[in-house]
């Protein structure tokens, strides 16, 4: 069986929840098991049930420990069911969440990681998966040795899948150790501007430092984004200069997107900014340097002054003309 | 209390790659120790400079060059360091069970590592080697302090930031904002030459099988359009719509 | 034998100047040249890291780096700014004196003080009437009991008046030529001691260049290195070490240059093609890159002569000639690659042409080094 840890936030299953139940679907159909669906959390049946319109099957912990997402307690839930189960494979998204989860699974599993994968396989007894290196300049092929493995997903890779199952709902209990609750979670702070997750969002607008300042991001970037619905994203220089916060930061220290459209305002285009966001399917960049590297990067391209042009592209895309 | 921070090097950022036979080509390309780990190794030294007492050791598991970043460490601060050398291509997972029968050997209670390798694009071994070691960590962390026998964090999540308090020991994965990490002085690299560098073996370590091979690689080349569009930015901005539209398909008509 | 590698503490010591010159000294250079103002936080910062006066021995409280150690670095700090360099060059310039012609107590007195404090030095030859005829100075030194008394003009002075020490030379005996010269130091607010800086250079206009005026300035005998009459021989001794320094950055301009060419080459097109395509300036980035390996193997060859103790003076002269030229050719040919762009000063080619020409002028223009160089054919 495959084992689909599926995300989840403000009692909503998230965009990367569903592509996961696409990705395990197809590798189920492949490997001829079942998928199951994973739901964690405290008064999570909502989503539960949400999951099994896409999953024929779905076990579901609702235990008041899961209030707050910690490795540790995901790590045990999820190596007890996949134990109990038993997966050939653990599904997670390459979220922050799964990317920190999915290890300490893996380990203690003694089964391969297959980390932040873009594509996946059947190959021979095992998965071979394609994913990225050297801050997203290198597509390399990692085969698992053996399974199960567990998988963690890029987002914004496997398309969304029909809600054409009517699957079952099954509770399980796991009882946490203390171990399991030795990290305690205190104040949480949600970030200021874009309220749409960065890694998850199909159009970002990104700004560098030609916006000028924070109050360019503010006239310029966020009614953009607003209106098509767009995460936020800035570069490293704006980041240091405090313009935006480090969460909104897209590069090798920052996030990495790869979504529908990017749209870049007054960014330069450094290598490290370019490993970010190299990914996304189309790129359009507004500067006035026409030399900047952005341009290489870029499908569509116009040379000139973000000021003056990116107010014109809002009103362009509000009024539908072309 | 004694610190280990784990160390990787990678190519320079700005180092030109090139497809070879088995893999990307990695001759004649600079590298450096990864700007992730420099986060743990500045935490590590601003810690003790904050009263913490202890040693701070560097702790890397890679080929023989790899010597070069940890004498950075040294040459920062680190009072000495352990070098498992091998040139086997090992997964995060792998190596995370060889670092952690290390720092048990070690007894340590608090371990950095970089948030994210710069070479495997890979942010399992933090949480990997705490797995290994049985202890808690935090990733993506930002702010550290120590308080007795805690560990209060901040780090991101998923949905903006959250505080968390750790028992230690425990795995601390690091990135940009925790701190500005110090150039090693002159003097100080003249003195890291002194410091102990001990050189272990995967054999020492009790072996090491990898869990995934790496079957290929190959440069990442997206065809990009690189269409500019020209007139006033009125226009301009109507044609990238139109484009936008009906050519990339991106935005629903 | 012959061994081109370095140590892997040279490697430490290579990409701590790069990353300082990548990280701290390229991004404010431009400020620094259009202000024409002195880019204090930077040198002290180089201090600090220990950048500043390496080749002070260990017995002094330096850290006693070989000449190959200074090239290494110049060639990394010159790659972000030659201007900035120079500071720290002209400091070095104002230590070698010292070192060659100071007694144990002036080495603990006025070297360990700059290695403790992080102070500069300065080195005073040049008059307003005289540089290359060194020998014809007016700067005069009288002896008045326990004193030495300046009186003077030095002129085109790196670091001058804002140096904590500066080794002045000067004329005891004018009919004696370079036999009546004195080297002797003088500290940073004596009496009598006044400077104006030299402003409307061409380049390197964040070194700090000044006029040095000297009426009656009283300095104790004990500041005189060596002997009365040996000013001149220490003069030249130091010059003939310090070149080499100019040489290391030639190379680090011609270094920035290549960069800076060959990625605009790449990222500018013209008839549907990266310039870089085009024959004609991938034979530019050639000759660039020929005489930047060239230049740096003279370089190194002429600074493991001084650190072997063998004589130098003309591995030292045609480094400095050599490396400044093709610097020069270098910086002439990446602004030509950058077209109109690169004679604004949006590109920083433009400014490493300001800067480098001065390498081929000053520490002995390059006309007096083939001097030297033929000197050395005549007498064989």
């Amino acid at each position: 069986m495959i084992l689909i840890v599926a995300e989840h936030s403000n009692g909503k299953l998230r965009k990367s929840a569903l592509e996961l139940a696409q990705a395990g679907r197809e590798l189920a159909r492949e490997l001829d098991v079942e998928p199951v669906g994973l739901i964690l959390g405290s008064g999570v049946q909502e989503c539960a049930s949400e999951l099994a319109r896409y999953l024929p099957r779905v076990r579901v912990v609702d235990d008041p420990a899961l209030a707050d997402i910690r490795a540790d307690t995901w790590t045990t839930a999820i190596t007890e069911l996949a134990k109990d189960l038993p997966a050939r494979v653990v599904f997670l998204s390459a979220s922050r969440t799964g990317l920190s989860v999915g290890p300490r699974v893996a380990v203690r599993l003694g089964a391969p990681l297959l980390e932040d994968v873009t594509s996946l396989e059947v190959d021979g007894d095992s998965l071979a998966a394609t994913r990225l290196a050297y801050l997203a300049r290198v597509t390399e092929r990692v085969r698992a040795g053996s399974l199960p493995a567990v998988v963690s997903v890029k987002p914004n890779v496997y398309a969304l899948p029909a809600a054409s199952e009517t699957g079952s709902v099954e509770a399980a209990e796991i009882s946490f150790g203390e171990r399991d609750l030795r990290v305690t979670v205190g104040e949480k702070r949600k970030p200021a501007g874009g309220s749409v997750a960065l890694e998850e969002a199909s159009v970002v607008v990104s700004g560098g430092r030609g916006l000028g300042g924070a109050e360019g991001f503010a006239t310029l970037v966020e009614p953009l984004a607003g209106l098509l619905g767009a995460g936020i994203a800035a570069t490293r220089a704006v980041v240091d200069a405090g313009w935006r916060p480090y969460a909104e930061q897209v590069g090798q220290t920052g996030k990495t997107v790869a979504p529908e459209l990017y749209l870049a305002l007054g960014v330069s285009g450094a290598v490290q900014h370019l490993s970010g966001m190299n990914r996304s399917k189309v790129v359009v960049a507004i500067n006035k340097d026409g030399d900047a590297p952005i341009f290489k990067a870029a499908d569509y391209g116009i040379v000139g002054d973000v000021h003056k042009i990116v107010p014109e592209l809002t009103e362009a895309l509000r009024e539908g003309k072309g | 209390m004694k610190i280990v921070a784990i160390l990787k090097q990678v190519p320079d950022a700005e180092a030109r790659l090139r497809d070879g036979a088995d893999g990307v080509d990695l001759g004649g390309v600079t590298f450096v120790i990864d700007g992730m780990d420099e986060y743990g190794v500045e935490e590590a030294l601003r810690l003790r400079e904050g009263g913490a007492d202890g040693e701070i050791v560097a702790l890397a598991l890679g080929p023989r060059r790899y010597e070069e970043a940890i004498r950075t460490a040294l040459a920062m601060g680190v009072d000495r360091a352990i070098h498992v050398e091998t040139d086997e291509n090992l997964d995060p997972i792998s190596q995370a069970r060889v670092l952690a029968s290390v720092i048990d050997g070690e007894g340590a209670d608090l371990v950095f590592v970089g948030g994210k390798q710069a070479d495997w694009d890979s942010s399992a071994l933090g949480p990997a080697v705490a797995e290994a070691l049985g202890w808690p960590h935090s990733d993506w962390t930002t702010r550290v302090e120590v308080r007795g026998g805690t560990l209060s964090v901040t780090h991101d999540a998923d949905e903006g930031t959250e505080d968390l308090e750790l028992p230690l020991p425990a795995v601390v994965t690091t990135q940009q904002g925790l701190n500005e990490p110090r150039y090693p002085t002159l003097p100080n690299i003249m003195k890291a030459k002194r410091k102990e560098l001990r050189k272990s073996s995967l054999a020492d370590a009790g072996g090491a099988e990898p869990f995934t091979r790496l079957l290929g690689q190959s440069l990442e080349l997206r065809e990009r359009r690189n269409v500019i569009l020209t007139g006033d930015p009125s226009e301009a901005a109507r044609e990238l719509v139109r484009r936008l539209r009906d050519e990339a398909k991106v935005l629903a008509k | 034998m012959i061994d081109f590698s370095l140590s892997d503490e040279q490697k430490q010591i290579r990409s701590l100047a790069r990353q300082f010159a990548r990280e701290v000294i390229a991004p404010q250079a431009a400020r620094f040249d259009r202000e024409e103002s002195f880019p204090e936080e930077i040198t002290a910062r180089a201090a600090e890291l220990g950048l500043l006066n390496v080749g002070i021995p260990g017995s002094a409280g330096g850290l006693g780096l070989s000449m190959i150690d200074e090239v290494v670095i110049g060639e990394e700090l010159a790659w972000g700014c030659m201007g900035i360099y120079s500071i720290l060059m002209a400091s070095e310039l104002g230590v070698t004196p010292i070192l060659i012609g100071g007694n144990a107590e002036q080495h603990e007195r006025f070297l360990g003080r700059l290695s403790r404090g992080g102070g500069l030095a300065a080195f005073a030859l040049s008059e307003p009437d005289n540089g290359s005829d060194a020998a014809a100075m007016k700067t005069r030194a009288d002896f008045d009991g326990d004193d030495v008394v300046l009186n003077g003009t030095k002129m085109w002075i790196t670091n001058g008046g804002i140096a904590d020490l500066t080794v002045v030379f000067a004329t005891y005996a004018p009919e004696e030529r370079h036999r009546g010269v004195v080297a002797v130091v003088v500290e940073k607010g004596a009496a009598g001691l006044s400077h104006q800086k030299i402003y409307g250079k061409l380049g390197q206009r964040a070194a700090h260049t000044a006029e040095l005026v000297f009426d009656g300035v009283r300095v104790p005998r004990a500041n005189v290195l060596g002997e009365p009459g040996d000013g001149f021989r220490i003069a030249m001794r130091t010059l003939d070490r310090t070149r080499i320094p100019v040489a290391a950055g030639s190379v680090g301009v011609a270094r920035r240059a290549l960069d800076e060419a060959t990625s605009y080459a790449g990222e500018r097109h013209a008839f549907g093609q990266p310039i870089f395509d085009f024959q004609a300036i991938q034979f530019k980035l050639a000759d660039m890159k020929i005489g930047i390996e060239t230049a740096r193997l003279q370089t190194w060859y002429a600074a493991w002569l001084v650190d072997s103790g063998l004589p130098h003076t003309e591995a030292s002269a045609i480094a400095k000639t050599y490396a400044s030229d093709i610097a020069f050719d270098a910086a002439n040919e990446a602004l030509h690659v950058h077209g109109g762009y690169g004679y604004v000063d949006e590109y920083p080619v433009a400014k490493l042409l300001r800067d480098v020409k001065l390498n081929q002028i000053y520490e002995g223009t390059n006309e007096i080094q083939r001097v030297v160089i033929a000197r050395g054919l005549r007498n064989r």
